[in-house]
């Protein structure tokens, strides 16, 4: 029996969990904060937690055809809370500008004449707080005893690397607070089902590396077993990160393949550990970050010849 | 059928030139694919039969075109007497179907981007939409405009393919309700315009919305559709109503939202319609290709239109007068509806209205099937599809009157979606064989059927499938690299047929092995 983990039903923990949105909202967006360069004015509902709940409204009652619920992608747009996407590095002045006049040579209309101004400012400012993650507020604790806890207790470490050291098979944690939010790692320390963003119906765009670590068991033909995940698969082959921290091929006529049910990540940390090894070792994961680095400068001057 | 109609067939360049009407268009050449569905009739089935169950494990890459600074290629490549015609919006690339060189290029500006799904040719032009309501005719020898019209305002086109009908080049859109147009194919000149849904108190379908509910919108038109020149008549499936998942907005049945339509092409007016989702809560588009067969049914001869729906249902209809004759799952989990009554009206099972907490629904709203094409064996009498099983959850935000909403993946590992190529009986419905896309869960490309007795599917991820017709066996495969998001085709050149199929911003071609 296989099994593929729900990518998307986090975001209906988020939305049920409203309030933590609303909080990461008031955060987002203006000048100063991370990707808040002030090109064009900042937006006037920053930090009016109200505000952002209207604009959530607003948002779910125009907005969710193309992209989706809560900004998890729809059958036409994209995910606007991906933090990878390029339209979460815009200004609120260029989020506000794209929704009020669309966007030229795509199928992102204008909503102005449809929208007030302020009503357009509030969805931007809901959209901005989408994209917070948990670096911007990291949870409080003892990080420095949460590192322990997640090489030693934890034994986190037997399958996620953090900056180059630990196991294999889990993805890497390096920039965990850079890319997550922390209601997002709360549920994957918690919760069976735990993914944040997902396609939620939509095309995907590019192709990109599996990110599902379906557990799996393969026998080859020679009775060799081969246990670990999947890092990807079709009908003719089969690409396995083993628990052994190797990688290995198949040639899918010749293996036998059972898809294991139950992730190998466990997800009853806050029964395994103490409530405050808990809380540290939040504190820990929700400070791994890597900043990005500082844009390029700019070519010329070499000259040629 | 069993004729090899490759035989004799001698093409040169200079035949580029030759003018191309409604023949080419009525009776198209086995060797050319000249529009979206390769024939009016939607059967995407190619007469071509050099490549067999026999020899299609040789098959091998011909070349590979790249279609720069654009994102995936939804478009159908076209091929009319040896050039090939690929389009993004605003875009047409030209291109030496024997070799994959460019021969010309059409850029409107801007460079967009977007879900554009085809060009189709007549008489020298083809024809290509942009993303703001242009339509724009260029001369399929050089690439110049020959004409430029745009979408009278409010209208605004979507991505589809054109389709050329009795000298009409007929396109659609979403914006600001679904809608159906008509151009001339000369001159650019708009003809008519048929609306999805009433326009005001009054019109058709007026009585079936609540006050006047038609002005939440609804019933888009993003897919090509069907072209019977016997019944004078285009046959076009509608999307759902607006405000997708809160029906309270908008009580009755909502036509002609979820509908196939048969619209007449020198008017524009409809001459019969097919609800398949009356008052559709679940945003079960009917834009799946309709088909159209003339086969036996029930002992008689009869002339069908079948459509594999969103919804799980397979539909047989009398394509005279839009009668209901029969509806089948094609899909193992359908809970929403028990059945159909004999009129084809789904008897709903309570319980499965979008909610807040989450409504489980089978099939889940991304649907049993969606637009990729099905395609039709008429020596086999096989309809092939690309079938999702699996099941969802249907959500809406709040409770509030008109609340938005989406749609999960079901939780449960057994009811995870999985794509799978299927072959039905066309006029019985019952399943045939199936073949799995292991690692494919979402839409995917289309299916083309050919007289050789092939089956040829894309998959989401990239790998291109060659399949028994007969057995849904796999025969052959080739992983081309990128996302594939649109269906292949086949023409041929000088005896060598070739299968054509876009992954990424490339288009590729595979042939035999030549033995000359």
């Amino acid at each position: 029996m296989k099994i593929r983990y729900i990518c998307v039903l986090a975001v209906v923990l988020l939305a049920l969990a409203g309030g933590s949105l609303t909080v990461l909202a008031q955060r987002g967006g203006g000048a100063g904060g991370r990707g808040g360069a002030a090109a064009g004015p900042a937006n006037p509902f920053l930090g009016n937690a109200q505000a952002v709940d209207q604009g959530r409204e607003i948002y779910n009652q125009t907005c969710t055809t193309c992209h989706g619920p809560d900004g998890a992608a729809g059958e036409m747009g994209p995910a606007l809370g991906a933090p990878a996407r390029r339209y979460a590095q815009g200004t609120d002045a260029q989020i506000f500008e794209a929704i009020k006049n669309g966007i030229p040579a795509t199928q992102m209309p204008p909503f102005g004449t449809q929208l007030s101004d302020d009503d357009v400012w509030k969805v931007a400012a809901y959209i901005r707080g989408l994209r917070g993650t948990a670096i911007d507020a990291p949870a409080a604790g003892d990080a420095a005893s949460g590192e322990q806890i997640f090489w030693a207790k934890g034994q986190c470490g037997n399958c996620h690397v953090v900056k180059g050291k630990g196991g294999l098979v889990g993805p890497d944690l390096t920039n965990l607070a850079g890319t997550r939010k922390t209601a997002s790692i709360v549920d994957a320390l918690t919760k069976p089902i735990h993914k944040v963003f997902g396609d939620g119906g939509a095309i995907p765009r590019i192709l990109i590396p599996n990110t599902t670590y379906q557990p799996v068991r393969v026998t080859a033909a020679d009775g060799k077993v081969i246990t670990g995940v999947l890092k990807n698969e079709d009908s003719y082959s089969l690409q396995i990160m083993g628990t052994d921290n190797q990688l290995h091929m198949f040639d899918r006529a010749r293996v036998k393949v059972a898809y294991e049910p139950t992730s190998l990540m466990p997800t009853d940390y806050d029964k395994r550990l103490t409530a405050d090894e808990f809380k540290n070792l939040l504190a820990f994961l929700t400070r791994l970050y890597v900043a990005a680095p500082p844009p390029a400068p700019a070519r010329g001057g070499g000259g040629v010849g | 059928m069993k004729r090899l109609v490759l035989a004799g067939l001698v093409l040169c360049a200079a035949a580029i030139a030759t003018a191309q009407g409604d023949q080419d268009l009525l009776k198209p050449d086995p060797s050319d694919w000249v529009q979206y569905s390769g024939s009016y009739n939607s059967h995407r089935h190619s007469l071509l039969n050099q490549i067999t169950p026999a020899n299609a494990a040789t098959l091998q890459g011909k070349w590979t075109y790249h279609m720069n600074q654009q994102e995936a290629i939804q478009a159908v490549p076209i091929v009319y007497h040896g050039v090939m015609y690929v389009s993004q919006f605003n875009r047409i690339d030209a291109i030496d179907a024997r070799s994959g060189n460019i021969v010309w290029q059409y850029q409107r500006p801007p460079l967009t981007r977007g879900a554009q799904r085809g060009t189709a040719i007549y008489n020298n032009k083809v024809f290509v939409t942009g993303a703001d309501g242009a339509l724009v005719a260029v001369d399929a020898r050089t690439g110049h405009t020959v004409w430029e019209t745009k979408t009278p305002a409010p209208w605004r086109l979507a991505g589809q393919a054109p389709l050329v009908a009795k000298g009409k080049v007929i396109v659609s859109g979403n914006t600001p309700s679904g809608f159906i147009q008509a151009y001339d194919a000369e001159t650019g000149r708009h003809l008519w315009t048929f609306n999805t849904i009433p326009q005001k108190a009054g019109d058709p379908g007026s009585e079936t919305w609540a006050g006047d509910s038609f002005k939440v919108g609804g019933g888009p038109v993003w897919v090509s559709g069907s072209y019977d020149p016997e019944q004078n008549a285009i046959f076009y499936g509608t999307g759902q109503p607006g405000s997708q998942w809160a029906g309270e907005v908008r009580e009755g049945d909502n036509l002609y939202t979820d509908s196939i339509v048969a619209i007449d092409v020198d008017t524009g007016k409809i001459k019969w319609h097919f609800q398949n989702t009356p008052h559709d809560v679940h945003d079960w588009d009917s834009l799946e290709m309709p088909v159209l067969i003339d086969a036996r049914f029930q002992g008689q001869p009869r002339k069908l239109l079948v459509q594999a729906n969103r919804n799980g249902f397979y539909y047989i209809l009398d394509r005279m007068n839009g009668k209901f004759l029969q509806g089948t799952p094609f899909v193992s989990k359908v809970n929403w509806a028990s059945g159909l009554s004999p009129e084809g009206r789904p008897i709903l099972t309570p319980g499965h209205e979008p909610t807040v907490e989450g409504s489980h629904t089978c099939p889940s709203t991304a649907g049993a099937t969606n637009w990729p094409s099905p395609a039709f064996n008429p020596d086999l009498n096989y309809f092939f599809l690309v079938a999702q099983e699996g099941c969802g959850l249907v959500l809406r935000t709040t409770n509030r009157p008109g609340a938005g909403g989406g749609y999960l993946e079901s939780p449960k590992p057994e009811e995870a979606w999985q794509l799978y190529v299927r072959a039905l009986d066309a006029t019985s419905g019952k399943k045939i064989w199936d073949y799995q896309q292991i690692s494919s869960f979402h839409y995917g490309p289309g299916v083309l059927s050919t007289a050789g007795g092939l089956v040829f599917a894309g998959e989401h991820k990239g790998q291109v499938t060659a399949l028994d017709a007969r057995t849904g066996k796999s025969l052959w495969h080739y992983n081309t690299g990128d996302l594939i998001t649109s269906s292949p085709m086949s023409y041929a050149i000088d005896g060598q047929q070739y299968i054509a199929i876009s992954s990424g911003t490339n288009v590729f071609a595979f042939g035999l092995p030549r033995t000359n």
